[in-house]
């Protein structure tokens, strides 16, 4: 509710009602001085937020300049490095940085690469020659290769690659030139915001359930069974049928309702904006097996509820 | 019908400059990268933003900056005759581009180069002020979504009745009145978008203007508000479990 | 498929040059094109050009019965399609964005701005109403044809002139013209369409009735629709760059002293053609 009192008010000039919801004169100062609180309670800041002056600091991501003022671009954190400003968005689509882990999805078979679906804004790029090819870890590309692309990697393949480079325009350019990295099988994949991954010692766990978790950067986590080491390297280190294989191996059901059981978690998880680590994880999953839930019902609100609770307990 | 009587009230019980109620829900829905759902007292609006994201089609790419795609659906049922609005109903193509040339000036475009952002406008109930809800809650989905944004971008619908400004109009009066849609960031206080097709003097544009600019402005803070509680909400459910303050900076 | 854009060249020649407030084709920044309006040997028949663009407006009227919903009020309906012949732009049976925008302004100029009495158009109620059929044919785009279409249309209107209709009871006699005198259109009042494109360079001034390359080059326009008694129709800015309160006011104060300007123009032509024409009746 406003009202204006600098205008007339006809026909009569009736008592001004003030609610206490929006009025231009009371409240409106009150909303001012409880965004300043926010603003310097938790470091928040707003699209459009002055945040300094620009000839003290230099402008970082989700800021601009203008009128020699650094504002912000996008709701978020305000973090700082000796002169620099940056503003990090609570949610947003993968931003994504050289060496990172991720894990895609073959959208595209073009000349000589595929484009992969990594939760960026633009699809990512896979060089045919950054690949690893056939008979052998070092060895030369052939046209043959060219022309058999699909037998690597097909629309619709799940693979776990690395960022190698980025192209003029911002896109990604991956590789899977490590044995950890290439095509993925037997598990599922569940996405989650970006924001709650964090750069770890290792994205590669292993759960003593049986269970392996990839936790790729971008938000795409791969769910599946556990692989032991020695199987994962074939002879001489590489093993080419295997490796771009799409046959599933045999998994029994134990392991199919863990592996259930820890996507689910991680749904549970993610949807209260937790941020994953093994620890979390893992902790999740011996409380879930204390419960002895059924593995559906964890994500009735209730059941989730009592996770989240659990698990901020435990910590 | 009588737009304001003689003791200054409104057909539904509202002052002159009294704007309708505004309740916003930032809750995340489905896939999206942002969604949010704005009520302006009984108009509602549903916003879902996608992207930036790979463009489905090559001819769509822009090399230097985002292509923005807004698409507006009208619920048959969304208002008291029901009625299904086609695709191609022009009054409907006209808000769409609307909008997307409104946000392709606040929207950062040319820091996602090659890329799409696509705005999904679902109108669920409508009552006056369509294009205000349309603009406020593409706003806080894209804010939502995490997309750089110059500014907010404020709408907010004004009429003109004997000769004094009425703000935030209700179907009823819009179609009595002479009005106009305006959409301001707040900033720098400069206007983005104007919409007016009724018959006005224009002597009146100066306090039309005025009192639309001051509106604006409350709907920012309100919008404000809004975003900040749902970040504080984030921060707080990050840092209960996980990392503490110091990682979340690293 | 759209043409290629301007070159880069090209882009900044415009920009430069405008920044000194200098246009390509010799005009002030807020001065219009001279509008050159030819009509037809029939009665609403207007060819309407600002410099290169051009267009055709042509009205008919026919006897119908009226919708239940509005029995006292004649119908207006407005048909315009760009098609590939104002410019390889436009494609044929697709609807551009620009081709809704300016079907849409005509729609708000003509139509909803109340600027014909629809009520006069009513020959008896719940019988018989005059439907009135606007087409509108863009014939080249050299830039605004939104301006042009509008203009076109509104002067199409002015010139119609319906035949002479007598109700006695229930039978309508419809003279032709050689009989008895057409009647004009009861206008109540001629809004005009003011387009001014803006730069994102703030230091390039606004330009009135924008050319094909300053409309493309431009970030974004705002359309002004008035009369001459100063009483705004259409105002519309859809986007494009933020402005500040009081250059948009200062703009509705040009585009008001223009559409005195033009209006004069635009009744100075009528009369003339008006005075050529012999009108034989008996």
């Amino acid at each position: 509710m406003i009202s204006f009192s600098f205008f007339p008010l006809p026909p009569e000039p009736a008592t001004i009602h003030e609610s206490p919801q929006h009025s231009l004169h009371a409240s409106h100062d009150m909303d001012i001085d409880l965004a300043h609180h926010f603003l310097h309670d938790s470091n928040l800041t707003l699209p459009g937020e002055t945040l300094t002056s620009s000839h003290a600091y230099m402008r970082g991501h989700g800021t601009y300049v203008h009128n020699e003022e650094v504002i912000a671009s996008v709701a978020g954190t305000i973090e700082r490095v000796n002169k620099l400003v940056t503003v990090r968005a609570l949610r947003a689509r993968y931003n994504p940085e050289i060496g990172d882990l991720v894990v895609g999805r073959i959208t595209e078979v073009q000349p000589r690469r595929w484009k992969v679906d990594a939760n960026g804004r633009q699809d990512a790029v896979l060089m045919l020659s950054s690949v690893n090819l056939p008979g052998g870890v070092q060895r030369r590309k052939l046209e043959s290769d060219e022309l058999q692309m699909r037998n690597f990697f097909e629309e619709g393949d799940l693979l776990v690659a690395e960022v190698q480079a980025f192209f003029s325009d911002g896109a990604m350019s991956l590789h899977t030139r490590s044995l950890k990295y290439g095509k993925l099988r037997n598990g599922q994949l569940v996405s989650v915001s970006p924001a709650l991954i964090r750069r770890l010692k290792s994205h590669f766990i292993s759960l003593p359930c049986g269970v392996d978790l990839i936790l790729g950067l971008n938000g795409y986590i791969w769910v599946s069974k556990h692989v032991k080491e020695n199987e994962q390297e074939g002879e001489e280190g590489f093993d080419a049928e295997a490796v771009y294989s799409n046959q599933n191996d045999e998994i029994d059901m134990p392991t199919r309702s863990a592996i259930s059981r820890v996507t689910n978690i991680i749904r549970v998880l993610a949807s209260h904006f937790v941020p994953l680590s093994d620890t979390i994880i893992l902790d999740a999953y011996e409380w879930a097996m204390e419960q002895d839930a059924d593995v559906s019902e964890m994500l009735h609100q209730d059941n989730s509820f009592a996770l989240i609770s659990a698990v901020r307990g435990r910590k | 019908m009588e737009v304001l009587n003689a003791d200054g009230y409104r057909s539904d019980g509202r002052r002159q400059f009294e704007l309708r109620s505004i309740t916003i829900d930032l809750a995340q829905h489905g896939a999206a990268d942002g969604t949010a759902t704005i009520v302006h007292g009984l108009t509602k609006v549903f916003v879902s933003v996608l992207g930036p994201r790979e463009a489905k089609l090559r001819s769509l790419t822009i090399h230097d900056r985002a292509n923005v795609n807004v698409e507006v659906n009208v619920a048959a049922f969304s208002s008291g005759e029901r009625r299904k609005r086609a695709k191609s109903d022009k009054r409907v193509l006209e808000m769409a581009s609307a909008i997307k040339s409104t946000f392709e000036t606040i929207i950062q475009t040319n820091l996602y180069p090659r890329s799409q952002i696509d705005i999904y406008i679902q109108i669920i109930e409508q009552d006056g002020g369509l294009l205000q809800a349309c603009i406020n809650g593409t706003t806080l989905a894209l804010i939502c979504a995490g997309i750089p944004l110059v500014d907010f971008a404020c709408a907010v619908t004004c009429g003109v009745y004997a000769n004094s400004p009425i703000l935030d109009l209700t179907t009823l009066e819009e179609n009595d009145i002479p009005n106009m849609t305006l959409a301001m960031l707040p900033k720098t206080g400069s206007v983005n978008l104007t919409a007016m097709e009724s018959r006005l003097h224009v002597d009146r544009f100066g306090d039309l203007f005025e009192v639309a600019l001051g509106a604006g402005r409350v709907i920012h803070e309100e919008m404000k508000l809004a975003i900040l509680a749902k970040s504080r909400m984030l921060v707080a459910e990050m840092k209960t479990i996980g990392w503490g303050e110091k990682d979340l900076v690293d | 498929m759209r043409p290629p854009s301007p070159s880069i060249v090209e882009k900044e020649f415009l920009y430069n040059s405008l920044k000194e407030s200098l246009r390509i084709d010799g005009r002030e920044p807020l001065e219009m094109r001279e509008p050159t309006l030819s009509f037809g040997p029939e009665l609403g028949w207007v060819e309407c050009s600002l410099g290169k663009t051009k267009v055709i407006a042509q009205i008919e009227a026919k006897i119908v019965r009226p919708p239940p919903e509005r029995p006292l009020e004649g119908i207006i309906t407005i048909h315009s399609e760009i098609s590939p012949t104002a410019s390889s732009e436009y494609e044929f049976g697709r609807t551009s964005e620009e081709e809704v925008t300016i079907t849409r302004m005509l729609d708000k100029v003509l139509r909803r701005s109340d600027a014909i009495d629809k009520e006069s158009l009513c020959i008896l109620a719940n019988q018989r109403v005059w439907h009135l059929r606007l087409t509108l044919h863009f014939l080249a785009d050299a830039g605004n044809m939104l301006d042009c279409a509008c203009l076109a249309g509104i002067v199409a209107l002015k010139h119609f002139r319906r035949p002479e209709v007598e109700v006695i009871g229930d039978e309508i006699t419809i003279y032709p013209p050689s009989e008895r005198a057409p009647f004009p259109l009861a206008i109540h009042h001629s809004p005009y369409c003011f387009t001014f494109a803006f730069f994102s360079d703030a230091t390039i001034p606004p330009v009135l009735d924008p050319s094909q390359l300053e409309q493309r080059l431009s970030a974004g326009v705002t359309s002004i629709a008035l009369n001459a008694q100063k009483e705004i129709c259409v105002f519309q800015k859809f986007g494009g760059v933020p402005l500040l309160p009081k250059d948009l006011l200062a703009i509705i104060d040009i585009a008001v002293a223009k559409a005195q300007g033009l209006h004069q123009i635009v009744e100075n032509r009528l009369k003339e053609d008006w005075s050529s024409r012999t009108v034989e009746f008996r």
